[in-house]
């Protein structure tokens, strides 16, 4: 994997203009500062696009998920050793319906899947706007907070945590027949579809999919930072697409997978936190991520160039 | 979605969707502040002030009567202008009016339909006005005063003029201006930081939005705190945009870059020093270094209390927007006379209130957990003294 | 088109949200520009101006999209005469099956036309329709499989000479093999079309398919034959009509049911709906029949790539192992994957659009084999043949369609195999 070899690159220059960087404790915080809930959007929006398709909800899915979670959560107790624990699994289940009502607004009312989602995001902020009235929620539950304070093995809990649910992808990209429908949706519509898949209820399947890793993005957000908020899922639309172009999964999809989109969080990471060590003024760091992803977008070669097919029926990706 | 070109206007989307996601958050978080962005955009003109004294008659008209009573302001969603606007009404009401009887005249971020809509007002009640205004930019502050001037009745503006405009060159008509300067309050938090650092050692910094007035007085406001203090190092100071979750990155980075050499964090605004915190908690390191931060939210005095935050700064926009009400209605009704006020009374800063340990919890009860009641006649007060330019 | 050549194409080529006028001198507008500015008034008379050539009195500022499929096309015609203008010399105007659509009236309106205007343009008309062809041009140009095989003046040509000569002389026995033809069981009914239509594509359709029996579809492209078998797979819906399959009535058309009902469907363009490139063969193969291969939802990896294994062995597949990408293996081995496919399935009913196109020889000897042994297990076949000499070689039916209707039927088992004369003469 090309891309691998770019991260420890990367790496190894940060280094050599900051001895500081490449040590453990440091890439445990590079692990930490923010990586993981960036990470898991990207993992589910890794499915998405793996399908053709494309999502950019996120920032709302995750404002909703965050701000419900927390609500949920403070509401039930405010501690996992109370009933509020409920609120875990009412974030996930708030993700997949979110997911779903994207999914149907795009299968069902054929709007192509950038603009419902588009519009299904700002649908998010608005309504957790609303629910929050623009204030944020603390959630500082001590055992909550211990998936960001306690460590094991020099690495705080929620990234093993993190680990355990990027196997899970992995197990779900791999080894279900949803993933492997992914594939074969992206790989070529019309053909899943003369295959006899049921191409409309896998698209929405992925969506609906893709708002569990968001709403998992939200928990890790909210234990991060210790508050819930309109802007808890900021920035994250651009931080996951990029890595998921970054780590080699094509726009068009078909190929692609969630190791690319690890390695691709990553190598994203390492660069983002690197410019950050070198001192590079804010506009700049953003200037470089856009190069970064037009590089990575582009077709390499000719089979990679996307093949223009002929319209028929509904055109959905 | 297939093509190369439409993946090149994805990457595009992504862009514009990022900047109207952060728009949103920043108009929650930031509108407040924006206003002051064009306090200083206009340099001093003497044609202005040439213009200006011509209206120095005004027409000479005594105390209006029971005037009406109105607020102009570009819209109620954000908490800032919602408190702003719930002073006036908290005014309006202690007069024993109600709540209803003052007029809200919403520009929605257009000058035109702010100065249309005093304008419109202004002919309605026949000059029988006392009005309370941000008029959303700094030249349209004169257009207003001077039609509020022609008819007789009585402004006080808020946040927005330009710097060659003087309610003194207006005779009574034009009461007050009030604005706030972040600087002083900023050095003061520093001050405050260095302090508790023994004068020595070094610190970092997180900035707001490169662009905005707020960002750029508060880094002002550090840096004249560093003039005083030699001793102190700057490592770095870099824009988190007001962003949470921004602020708690970079201050990761910092700790990657400085490790142990950073002895206090400034933050230019509160919601940034939630993110430090976190990023300093994930290290064990929260409540050991210092932070300072702006704007009294209620999260930061519970984090002073709990001894994690050093200190904030809070400018009471409730304060604000009820006085400035009262300020053109006494004038109307003649409690006082402008003209015979000092010039400090006509052009003055807005308070700025400093919460450390000690006051925090005092300050919580006074402002958090129960809105104080206020002497709407107390004019001047709680203000910091008069505008400088 | 600056050297005086316009095009007249069958898939028309007017924007459809453009007004007639735009439409007309698009591209050409600097014309009516003055000081950056479209002097609209002058483009509509100077539209109006070439309407008339094509006698079409309608408004140039309409819609085209409002206009009739015959007044788009003289629109078409409009706008390549503008050409009058702009080229000096002869203007030569191709006209690409011009008549496929239109109704018998307006085909003579623009006959009509053309003759008109021919003291203006040479035309090259294109089309499959002899008595067409016979009754406009003054020469006739026969092409078979991208040649020239004759040219005829008209005044001398019949529709019989013209047919013989696009038949050609060497006919390949090679495609018959009768003797390795068997005979299939009309008893046992597959597939059964009850007048089935669909406006546009195919009219009053009934047909049936029995157990082990190769029903070939003939046709000109655009015939309707592909509309048909898409029809049958769930993909397009009748407007009247049924569906039959094995004594069940279709009542949802979709491609999931249709496989259900053990339908399978090779299309023409392999590489979009026949494999996924970039998948495996083993993950090619169950693409179909992911309930089977999964519990659960969960894969059975084991158990699919066993089945790669063996049909791989089975028709004998030119790839390296299971885990070959189908996007490397050659033609015939992808179409052999397309076939097990459907096969290992369990399918019954295979649907065959163009098999042999773009394969070599040796290739297409494999796919005939192949039919011909999924009829001896007695799978029905419906096949849309790449040439007339393989319809009739591996056909037991044959069914004629020219324009969506049903010309005529063959009986093709062996001995009572129709002529190539025979089909071309119902097909055009």
């Amino acid at each position: 994997m090309g891309a691998a070899t770019g991260a420890r690159r990367a790496g190894m220059f940060f280094s050599l203009v900051n001895p500081n960087f490449m040590s453990l404790r440091n890439f445990a915080r590079i692990g930490i500062s923010m990586t993981l809930p960036p990470l898991m959007v990207a993992v589910g929006v890794t499915f998405i696009i793996i399908m053709g398709s494309i999502d950019l909800s996120m920032e709302g899915a995750v404002a909703v998920c965050a701000v419900v979670f927390a609500a949920i959560f403070m509401w039930l107790g405010g501690t996992l050793a109370s009933w509020a624990w409920l609120a875990l699994p009412a974030c996930i289940v708030v993700g997949a319906l979110y997911g779903l009502l994207n999914g149907l607004v795009h299968v069902k009312l054929r709007i192509p899947s950038f603009m419902a989602s588009l519009s299904m995001g700002f649908v998010g902020i608005g309504l957790s706007l609303l629910m929050t009235g623009g204030d944020r929620i603390r959630v500082e539950d001590k055992i909550f907070r211990s998936l960001l304070t306690e460590r094991y093995f020099g690495f705080p809990l929620m990234v093993h945590v993190a680990l355990l649910v990027i196997l899970i992808a992995w197990f779900i990209q791999s080894r279900t027949a949803i993933g492997r429908n992914f594939y074969a949706v992206g790989g070529g519509e019309e053909l899943a579809h003369a295959s006899g898949l049921d191409v409309k209820r896998v698209r929405v399947l992925g969506f609906m999919l893709a708002g569990v890793f968001y709403a998992l993005g939200a928990l890790f957000a909210v234990a991060q930072i210790g508050i819930a908020e309109t802007a808890t899922g900021y920035n994250f639309m651009f931080v996951s697409i990029t890595s998921v172009v970054v780590g080699g999964t094509a726009l068009w999809g078909g190929n692609g997978g969630v190791w690319n989109t690890l390695v691709g969080v990553l190598i994203v990471n390492v660069i983002n936190n690197g410019m950050i060590v070198m001192g590079l003024p804010r506009y700049l760091q953003d200037g470089v991520l856009g190069l970064l992803v037009i590089l990575a977008g582009r077709p390499v070669d000719g089979s990679q160039i996307p093949r223009i097919r002929e319209v028929s029926g509904p055109c959905l990706s | 979605m297939t093509s190369p070109a439409g993946r090149g206007t994805q990457t595009e989307r992504s862009f514009q969707r990022e900047r109207e996601m952060s728009f949103i958050k920043k108009f929650i978080e930031q509108e407040a502040i924006n206003r002051r962005n064009f306090l200083f955009a206009s340099a001093m003109g003497a044609g202005g002030l040439a213009a200006a004294t011509m209206f120095k008659a005004g027409p000479a008209r005594a105390a209006i009567e029971d005037p009406a009573i109105a607020w102009s302001y570009r819209d109620r969603t954000n908490p800032y202008w919602n408190a702003i606007v719930s002073g006036g009404e908290s005014f309006v009401e202690s007069i024993g009016k109600s709540k209803a009887d003052l007029i809200n005249l919403i520009n929605e971020g257009s000058s035109e339909k702010s100065l249309s809509d005093v304008k419109a007002l202004l002919s309605k009640t026949n000059g029988k006005l006392a009005l309370a205004i941000d008029t959303n930019d700094s030249p349209n502050a004169r257009p207003v005063v001077e039609a509020v001037a022609e008819k007789g009745a009585f402004v006080s503006t808020l946040w927005n003029k330009t710097a060659d405009l003087h309610p003194w060159d207006f005779g009574d008509n034009y009461v007050s201006h009030m604005a706030w300067s972040d600087v002083g309050p900023a050095e003061q938090t520093a001050t405050i930081l260095f302090k508790a650092m023994g004068g020595k050692d070094a610190i970092v910094g997180l900035g707001g939005i490169a662009s905005n007035n707020p960002a750029i007085e508060r880094r002002n406001g550090l840096d004249n705190a560093m003039k005083k203090f030699p001793d102190i190092q700057l490592l770095d100071y870099q824009a988190a945009d007001w962003d949470t979750q921004k602020a708690a990155t970079i201050m990761a980075s910092y700790l990657t870059r400085f490790g142990d050499e950073i002895k206090g964090v400034f933050c230019a605004n509160d919601t940034m020093a939630y993110g430090v915190l976190e990023a300093l908690r994930a290290e064990g390191l929260a409540g050991q270094i210092p932070i300072v931060a702006y704007d009294g939210n209620a999260q930061a005095v519970d984090l002073i209390m709990a001894g994690e935050l050093l200190a904030t700064v809070y400018t009471n926009p409730y304060w604000g927007g009820g006085i400035t009400a009262a300020l053109a209605y006494h004038a109307a009704i003649g409690t006082f006379k402008p003209s015979e006020e000092p010039h400090e009374h006509r052009e003055f800063n807005g308070p700025t209130i400093l919460i450390t340990k000690d006051d925090a919890e005092n300050f919580k009860k006074q402002y958090v957990d129960a809105t104080p009641s206020y002497d709407w006649k107390d004019f001047w007060g709680p203000s910091t003294g008069a505008i400088t330019y | 088109m600056d050297k005086g050549v316009g095009m007249v194409f069958q898939e028309q080529s007017l924007i459809g949200n453009l007004t007639v006028m735009e439409n007309i001198f698009l591209g050409f507008e600097r014309q009516f520009v003055k000081f950056g500015i479209v002097d609209w008034k002058k483009m509509a008379a100077a539209a109006r101006y070439q309407l008339a050539k094509v006698k079409l009195s309608i408004d140039p500022k309409m819609v085209t999209s409002k206009l009739s499929f015959a007044q788009r096309q003289l629109v078409e015609l409009a706008k390549v005469l503008t050409l009058e203008e702009r080229v000096h010399g002869d203007l030569v105007i191709l006209l690409d099956e011009p008549t496929s659509v239109l109704a018998k009236e307006e085909v003579q309106l623009l006959f009509k036309l053309v003759r008109e205007l021919r003291s203006r343009a040479s035309f090259i008309f294109v089309s499959h329709r002899l008595d067409e062809v016979l009754e406009l041009s003054d020469r006739v140009y026969v092409m078979k499989d991208g040649e020239v095989v004759d040219h005829v003046e008209t005044s001398v040509a019949t529709a019989e000479s013209i047919q013989h000569k696009m038949v050609g002389h060497d006919i390949n026995k090679e495609y018959y093999r009768e003797e390795k033809q068997f005979a299939y069981d009309p008893a046992k009914v597959l597939v059964e079309l009850d007048a089935i239509s669909l406006a546009g594509k195919y009219k009053d359709i009934s047909l049936s398919l029995h157990a082990g029996e190769v029903l070939t579809l003939v046709g000109t492209e655009g015939s309707g034959r592909e509309a048909i078998i898409r029809t049958i797979f769930g993909m397009q819906k009748p407007q009247s009509g049924s569906v039959t399959v094995k004594g069940r009535k279709i009542t949802t058309y979709s491609a999931d049911a249709a496989v259900a009902n053990g339908i399978g469907y090779i299309p023409r363009e392999r590489k979009i709906e026949g494999i996924v490139a970039g998948m495996s063969v083993y993950e090619n193969l169950t693409l179909s029949q992911m309930g089977r291969y999964s519990r659960f939802g969960f894969l059975r990896i084991g158990d699919e790539k066993a089945l790669a294994r063996e049909w791989i062995k089975k028709l004998s597949i030119k790839a390296s192992s299971e885990y070959a990408d189908c996007g490397n293996l050659s033609g015939g081995n992808q179409q052999k994957v397309v076939l097990s496919k459907w096969r290992s399935g369990g399918s019954d009913i295979i649907l065959l659009d163009h098999p042999t196109r773009g394969l070599d020889i040796g290739a297409k000897e494999d796919v005939y084999e192949m039919v011909r042994a999924m009829s001896a297990d007695g799978v029905g076949i419906i096949l849309i043949a790449d040439t007339l000499e393989e319809a009739i070689g591996l056909s037991h039916t044959i069914a004629v369609i020219k324009d969506g209707e049903i010309q005529k039927r063959f009986d093709g088992k062996p001995g009572h195999k129709p002529s190539l004369f025979d089909l071309i003469h119902y097909m055009i």
